[in-house]
């Protein structure tokens, strides 16, 4: 009887017969805490439970045989244990951290990031655009970063007492040769690119990866959008020009264009400056972006092309009728990328880009015509073995042709060159644990101009000191080529080198950061030349150095004022080098010893508007006092200037701005020109070089449609 | 911003009253499933006020069934609604995250399925909440651009005509203009709530409350 009481169960109720095998088991943390509502269950089955408050869990099943248990949490690794069910009793299962969460340490040495998910953002995205000094230059926005050195007359990065060129600046990984519209002595350049396009910046002020190379000092890293997220139209009307943009979506691909016209004559007619301009500067633009998806990868075309003009008479202490210099340049930059996630953790990313530059300047007799074709291909592929451990690689090819054709009435020369580069990269991640992370790369580079190959370590490392706080090292190698403007002379050079060693403390919560780095740059075989401008017959070396050491500090805090968003930069650099013609190592007329930006924007509700407030000091510039002995022995006074703008929003999408820069009118010397030969009297006689207007004032109506009627350029500004 | 920021909240601890009376439907005819089992336990937890116990018995159910689009969204939309409260950035960014990747399983199962659409939008209001200044301009063009999809796909859904004319009367208040234009539309959801019938079992039903309350409060 009992017998058959049990086949009948058997046969008819396996539930009741199987069902009562039982799993259980506790579930903490690695450092023995336990995990409260954890969701521990059978793989495929509907068994499971939640751990409770000692991190303890039982459930039963009907399942049998060989089974897969999960165990999963927030911010924790999923942990799985494939074995019989019978053997899944008093488990001690302990979940790893998941590292890619918040929490974990991230590299920071070196490099600010701007961008919708990395996680600490120094910049927020509409900061490129509404910082009041930078009207609407993403340049200009990273100008009140610290490391950076207020150069105001130039308009381009000077970075830990690196010059302009030691920067470089890369659009969705692929460089960008000729990133500034060409100007002359005394008149800022603006940025080619319209922040609009934008969704990701990273400046890199030291210490940055092995995949980029050929900049000595920096990399400004900008990302396009993946994308856009509505379809909408865009008009600028401004006090000096007007703009236009608009974005079109489609199932798997989308398309944006830009097109904006300056033209500075209007301006100029009203606020006379101290240039007498014939032809004031006009340029006339047009951007564009093409978004395609390709099943799991994405293809991205961007193209850009601008043209600009003007002419001017600049004052000149050898010539009293003063200099004359006109200008105009035709840019062309195409950059096309396809990035692809193949199986198995690869990541395929191919591109390539080509720059058309072609300049003419007319100063005074002479007529110089340049002409640049570069060009840059990259492939890289990236694996990741897990969360902790990622090894990415590539290669890439620059090639650069440049010529120059120079006239005067008498005199006549062409110049050009070659130079093309090869490199490889390798680089990985290794993340320890949520409190320690590691980068280590390196980075090969043969240049066929020199028929040299340079290989440049890269290191850096991460540890978390408390929940909020982290320390970073950097370390690296960095080789550049000089400018086309020794190229086109000679080409039996070497590459320039720099070595970067960099500490970096973070402390960052509650919409507050702290950072605090110290470096210092060693630089080698820097380009020297024997006569102040070089030509032809100068006589080149690899034989300069110099050095950079310093301190930057930056501070933001979005919490302690109501409505109000502030951040501090202070940089101290102490810097000296020897390069150009200069006799002795010296610092150089574009480093200064204390630069500091105040940057704060004041929400009011009630008036619909953003006040925002900038305010930049840079201590004094070297410059050589031809009167008395010396090189670069004298220093300009500090550098002040306040700026202000107001964004009114009139409705949702429409905007009213107003921005004045330096509104206090401070009066700024950039440094000083010397005659070249001495009066009667044995003196060289100077003009001090002073910013071409004292303010600049801007009023814009910005106007956006769109279906949802929400949307407004207040992130164009 | 935080206009915004208080209309949501409001809206969605709503939804979350409403989401739990869903455990009210099941079928009496025939013996429950273990879906259907489950579902009901999930619910009656959620209703319970142990969400994330709900939370972890949809993501079971959501492994045990790889097809059924329900089950990662309830996962998501309570990852979501618990993130509004969330005041740690740490917590806030997992659980986002953890609701992101159960929406996109969702979706792979049910494309252009509008109520995961307004789920992503509301996963984008999220992060607007949690940090206006940083996501408030890209977030918000999204979520709009979700909202006009969702419409687009279901134009009779009064739950997709309430969660379009609850963003556009955000957006008006804060701009100080007049929500008016907006009530015909949340009148008209109220019609439809009347006659509603959810496509399937456990599909979600949540709205017409809420509908009722928004009416009451603006517009007279």
């Amino acid at each position: 009887m009992k017998i058959s009481v049990i086949t009948f169960l058997t046969l008819f109720l396996p539930f009741f017969f199987f069902g009562q095998n039982p799993v259980s088991g506790t579930v903490t943390d690695n450092s023995g805490v336990p995990i409260i509502g954890a969701n521990v269950y059978l793989d495929g089955a509907y068994d499971g439970a939640s751990s409770d408050v000692n991190g303890k869990f039982s459930f039963e099943t009907s399942e049998t045989g060989t089974q897969t248990l999960i165990i999963s949490y927030v911010s924790f690794e999923p942990y799985k244990l494939t074995d019989d069910v019978s053997k899944m009793q008093n488990l001690k299962i302990t979940l790893r951290d998941d590292v890619n969460s918040l929490e974990t340490v991230t590299i920071s040495a070196g490099s600010f990031s701007a961008g919708d998910n990395s996680k600490i953002s120094v910049l927020k995205p509409l900061d490129i655009v509404t910082t009041a000094s930078a009207l609407g230059d993403f340049v200009g926005a990273l100008q009140t970063l610290p490391g950076t050195t207020t150069v105001a007359e130039d308009g381009r990065l000077f970075v830990r007492g690196g010059d302009a060129s030691e920067t470089q600046i890369f659009i969705d990984g692929i460089r960008v040769f000729t990133p500034y519209s060409p100007t002359t002595d005394n008149i800022p350049t603006r940025g080619r690119y319209s922040p609009f396009l934008f969704d990701g910046i990273t400046f890199s002020t030291g210490g940055y990866s092995a995949e980029y190379g050929q900049a000595l000092s920096s990399v400004l890293l900008l990302n396009t959008i993946d994308e856009p997220a509505q379809e909408k139209t865009d008009i600028a009307i401004m006090s000096v020009g007007g703009g236009l943009g608009h974005t079109e979506k489609w199932e798997k691909s989308s398309l944006s264009l830009n097109a904006s016209y300056i033209n500075l004559a209007p301006y100029i007619a009203i606020l006379p400056d101290r240039n007498d301009w014939q032809k004031p500067f006009e340029t006339a633009s047009g951007e564009a972006v093409f978004r395609q998806k390709i099943g799991n990868g994405l293809l991205k075309i961007y193209g850009a092309f601008d043209t600009s003009n003007f002419a001017l008479t600049q004052e000149d202490v050898n010539q009293s009728e003063g200099v004359h210099f006109k200008l105009n340049n035709q840019n062309f930059y195409t950059n096309a990328s396809y990035s692809e996630v193949l199986n198995e953790g690869w990541t395929i990313f191919g591109g390539g880009s080509y720059t058309y530059g072609n300049t003419k300047v007319g100063i005074d007799e002479a007529e110089i015509k340049d002409v640049e074709n570069s060009a840059h291909l990259k492939l890289k592929l990236k694996k990741r073995f897990s969360n902790r451990f990622k090894l990415d690689f590539g290669a890439e090819q620059f090639v650069t042709g440049f010529n120059e054709n120079y006239d005067e009435p008498n005199f006549a020369v062409k110049l050009g060159f070659n130079n093309n580069i090869s490199a490889a990269f390798t680089e990985a991640d290794i993340i320890f644990s949520r409190k320690m992370a590691l980068k280590l790369g390196v980075r090969g580079e043969y240049s066929e101009l020199f028929k040299e190959l340079t290989v440049s370590p890269r290191a850096s490392f991460a540890y978390k000191t408390g929940k909020h706080s982290q320390l970073s090292l950097a370390y690296g190698d960095f080789f550049q080529q000089p400018e086309n403007e020794v190229l086109k002379f000679t080409n039996d050079l070497e590459a320039q080198h720099t070595q970067h060693y960099i500490m970096n403390y973070q402390y960052a919560a509650n919409n507050r950061i702290f950072r605090a780095e110290i470096y210092k740059k060693q630089y080698s075989n820097l380009v020297t030349y024997n006569e102040a401008i070089p030509d032809v017959n100068s006589v080149f070396t690899n034989s300069g150095d110099g050095y950079a050491q310093g301190l930057d500090l930056f501070w933001r805090d979005n919490e302690s004022i109501k409505n109000v968003d502030y951040w501090v930069s202070y940089s101290y650099l102490d810097t000296e080098r020897k390069y150009k013609n200069f006799p002795f190592e010296a610092t150089p007329s574009f480093a200064n010893t204390h630069n500091l930006s105040v940057v704060a924007k004041y929400w009011i509700s009630d008036w619909k508007s953003q006040i925002g407030f900038s305010y930049q000091y840079g201590s004094g510039r070297t410059y050589t006092d031809l009167n008395e002995p010396g090189f670069l022995q004298k220093k300009t006074r500090g550098y002040n200037s306040l700026s202000l703008n107001w964004a009114y929003l009139l409705s949702q999408q429409k905007i009213l701005y107003f921005s004045i820069n330096n509104a206090f009118a401070f009066k700024n010397v950039n440094g000083y020109q010397y005659a070249n030969t001495p009066d009667s009297n044995g003196n060289f006689a100077r003009r001090e070089l002073r910013p071409a207007a004292d303010q600049f004032f801007f009023v814009g109506f910005f106007w956006t449609i769109s279906d949802d009627k929400k949307d407004n350029q207040l992130d164009n500004l | 911003m935080q206009n915004i920021i208080t209309y949501l909240t409001l809206f969605f601890t709503v939804l979350v009253m409403q989401a739990q009376t869903e455990t009210t439907t099941v079928n009496a005819d025939a013996a429950p499933t273990k879906y259907q089992q489950g579902m009901q336990k999930a619910f009656q937890l959620w209703q319970d006020d142990k969400s994330w116990e709900a939370a972890n018995v949809f993501e079971r159910i959501a492994t045990a069934e790889p097809d059924n689009w329900l089950p990662p969204y309830y996962v998501a939309q309570i990852n979501v609604i618990n993130s509004f409260t969330e005041k740690d950035g740490t917590k806030l960014k997992a659980q986002l995250d953890k609701a992101q990747n159960f929406i996109n399983d969702a979706t792979a199962i049910s494309k252009d399925n509008p109520d995961l659409l307004v789920l992503q939008a509301q996963l984008y209001t999220a992060w607007i909440v949690f940090d206006g200044q940083q996501y408030g301009m890209t977030y918000s063009a999204k979520a709009s651009e979700l909202y006009n999809k969702a419409l687009a796909l279901a134009p009779n859904n009064p739950r997709m005509i309430l969660s379009k004319a609850e963003w556009d009367m955000g957006g008006a208040k804060y701009f100080g203009q007049s929500v008016e234009p907006y009530c015909k539309d949340i009148q008209r959801a109220i019609d439809l709530f009347a006659t509603f019938k959810p496509a399937g079992e456990f599909y979600p039903t949540y709205g017409e409350e809420r509908a009722k309350q928004v009416q009451a409060e603006s517009c007279k």
